[in-house]
């Protein structure tokens, strides 16, 4: 809960131009019974749930564009329930029965609608952006990695553990240049790459020309440009923030492969080597599967794999201009600065 | 890009041999002859592709003479003001008197970077200094390139310079939900011509980097027309009664970028201006070397 007050904060002090995106969030509806009702909300989900179950084992054929690519356009959600890392309660458990994965998003659901509003600066439900308050559906998994097949994060190695140790040593939120969350700073948002669910924002769109699949993300209005005709990547001194993506199809499958990240990113504690492949699949008319894989052997001992769901929203996407107006980032460097001096009088 | 380029052409010839004049497009003066584009799936004009304004625009919309930067002593040549004739029809924009004062004010205190939580931050300040978003026409004539994506229900348009994104609803069209810094855009097809009515921008961006600047009540109506396989005609109509005495219209090509494998580099400019931004406010240590 503290976690997501701090969250909830900085997302509110720079808010202000954004202001459009959270009235209107794509993808909810807020007067539906599954907006206001987490109980209505949860039975629609598990029905979604089974539905899309059924139609994808029944060798559905997705649809395809005018010049023959298969065709994932359209606007989908990363929201999800589902945590990253296997809780260690469930250790050796990779699925849920279909009951057990009700009763899990059940508890989640129930946490999430009750948050009691005094507690934290935003209440999402008031704005239907609670994962509830949308398509989201209980998931089979226990966690959203796959691979290692115990559902963690694999170990740091030594560099990285130094890398780590020597940032927290530097007590990097002090200054704006060494901020450690690109998010806060508006360098990107909060959708990777690699997509992972974060409590806002994770709405986005998949648009496709010949040639072209294009990403935009709610989430800092960060776009994704993927050309499909088999080029090179940029030379590797060319970094950027968001990576150089290549995609090609296999099957129905869309799979980029992104490398060329920005020095500076860290995403996890990761470097400039790191490459991504994610692989995105219409399994049925309303869900991608969207599964990624993770390599960087100066950070992991060993890859590792993700495996979640995109269900589709209602359109559109707003702008979400958040450098423009990055109170937060202000705020949170101040914060951090005064709690330092703090620490300093404290020792003295 | 360049199988592409070279499909583009071949099929460009292939449309004029059958295209009857009755068709043509009327082109720039004496430029190209009667064009028609070729077509998407749906029998639109083809405007995927990369494309970039060069124009002096963005320094300043009317003439100007080249001029040194606003630091020579340390900018020197790279700092400097390239000279540029007009953009806008008749030479000079139409600004109501009290206007043109602003104008002239908004020109000697561009450099101002004021970051407060005071919402009257943006009287003073050119915005690309900060790396704000620069709004419509403007991101057009910006020294970066831009990509078009087009589907039957929408255009996207993505813009290098801060990844800024613009999606063009054609069907159906949407109604703006407030005012945001790149507006909101309807457009529609006249005959080989894309017009966009761009609304709801906010009052905070120029022009250009010389003040010239206009109110939230800004209404912008561009035209996109093809008049060869590498160009595009562009024109816009801006008006604004709270800034402007009439109407007035600005026009430039767009050339396409045919280097093979061409593509946008991300040009994320947040980074490069947080020194600038937070470092008067204490927020900015500069990083152990």
């Amino acid at each position: 809960m503290c976690e997501r007050t701090l969250v909830v904060a900085i997302i509110v002090l720079f808010c202000a131009p954004v202001l459009v995106q959270a009235q209107a969030p794509s993808g909810t509806a807020i007067f539906k019974p599954t907006a206001t009702d987490p109980e209505t909300a949860i039975k629609a989900a598990a029905e979604a749930a089974k539905a899309a179950a059924a139609v994808s084992a029944s060798n559905w054929t997705p649809p395809r564009t005018s010049w023959g690519d298969p065709d994932l356009q359209g606007f989908y959600l990363s929201l999800s329930y589902t945590p990253l890392e296997r809780p260690p309660e469930l250790a050796g458990k990779p699925f849920y029965t279909e009951q057990e994965a009700i009763a899990a998003f059940r508890k989640a659901v129930e946490e999430d609608a009750e948050v009691d509003p005094r507690t934290v600066h935003y209440d999402w439900k008031e704005y239907g952006m609670d994962a509830w308050q949308s398509p989201v559906r209980p998931n089979l998994r226990t966690s959203l990695i796959v691979d290692p097949p115990d559902g963690r994060i694999p170990a740091l190695t030594p560099e990285a553990q130094k890398r780590r140790a020597a940032a927290r040593e530097r007590n990097p939120q002090v200054s704006v240049q060494t901020l450690d969350n690109l998010y806060t700073r508006c360098i990107t948002g909060n959708q990777g790459p690699p997509r992972l669910p974060f409590n806002h924002d994770s709405e986005s769109q998949i648009l496709q020309t010949p040639g072209y699949v294009v990403m935009i993300l709610q989430s800092n209005n960060d776009v994704r440009i993927i050309p499909l005709d088999g080029r090179a990547h940029l030379p590797q001194n060319v970094g950027l923030w968001l990576g150089d993506s290549r995609g090609r199809w296999e099957g129905n499958t869309l799979v980029v492969e992104t490398t060329n990240f920005h020095r500076e990113r860290n995403w996890r504690g990761s470097t400039d080597g790191m490459k991504l492949i994610e692989r995105f699949t219409l399994v049925d008319p309303k869900t991608i599967r969207y599964e990624f894989t993770v390599n960087d052997p100066t950070t992991w001992v060993r890859p590792w794999s993700v495996e979640s769901v995109l269900p589709r929203i209602e359109p559109p996407l707003y702008e979400f201009a958040c450098h423009e107006q990055n109170y937060g980032l202000m705020n949170v460097v101040k914060g951090a600065q005064v709690r330092e001096a703090e620490r300093a009088a404290r020792k003295n | 890009m360049r199988h592409q380029v070279i499909i583009i052409a071949a099929a460009a010839i292939l449309l004029a041999l059958a295209a009857t004049p009755a068709t043509a497009q009327a082109p720039a003066a004496g430029l190209f002859p009667g064009y028609t584009p070729p077509r998407t799936p749906d029998g639109k004009p083809n405007l995927n592709g990369i494309w970039q304004a060069f124009v002096t625009a963005n320094w300043d919309v009317e003439a100007h003479p080249a001029q040194p930067g606003p630091h020579p002593e340390i900018m020197g040549a790279w700092g400097a003001t390239p000279g540029g004739q007009s953009i806008v029809e008749g030479g000079v924009i139409p600004y109501k008197p009290e206007a043109l004062a602003k104008k002239k004010e908004n020109l000697e205190k561009r450099m101002a970077v004021k970051v407060t939580n005071d919402p009257h931050r943006y009287d003073s300040g050119e915005t690309e200094l900060q790396c704000y978003r620069t709004g419509v026409p403007r991101a057009n004539y910006m020294p970066f390139p831009f990509q078009i994506f087009q589907t039957p229900s929408e255009i996207l348009m993505v813009y290098e310079y801060k990844g800024a994104v613009r999606t063009i609803y054609m069907d159906p069209h949407r109604e703006a939900p407030t005012d945001s810094w790149m507006g909101w855009s309807n457009g529609r097809w006249e005959g080989d011509t894309l017009v966009i009515d761009v609304t709801a921008q906010n009052d905070h961006t120029w022009f250009d980097r010389a003040g010239n600047f206009h109110s939230d009540a800004l209404h912008v109506v561009e035209r996109y027309t093809p008049i060869s396989p590498y160009h595009m005609k562009y024109e816009a109509t801006i008006e604004d009664p709270n800034v402007f005495t009439r109407p007035w219209k600005i026009s430039f090509p767009l050339y396409r970028r045919v280097e093979e494998n061409v593509q946008l580099v991300e040009f994320n400019c947040v980074p490069f201006v947080e020194e600038l931004m937070y470092s008067p406010l204490g927020l900015y240590r500069p990083p152990s070397r």
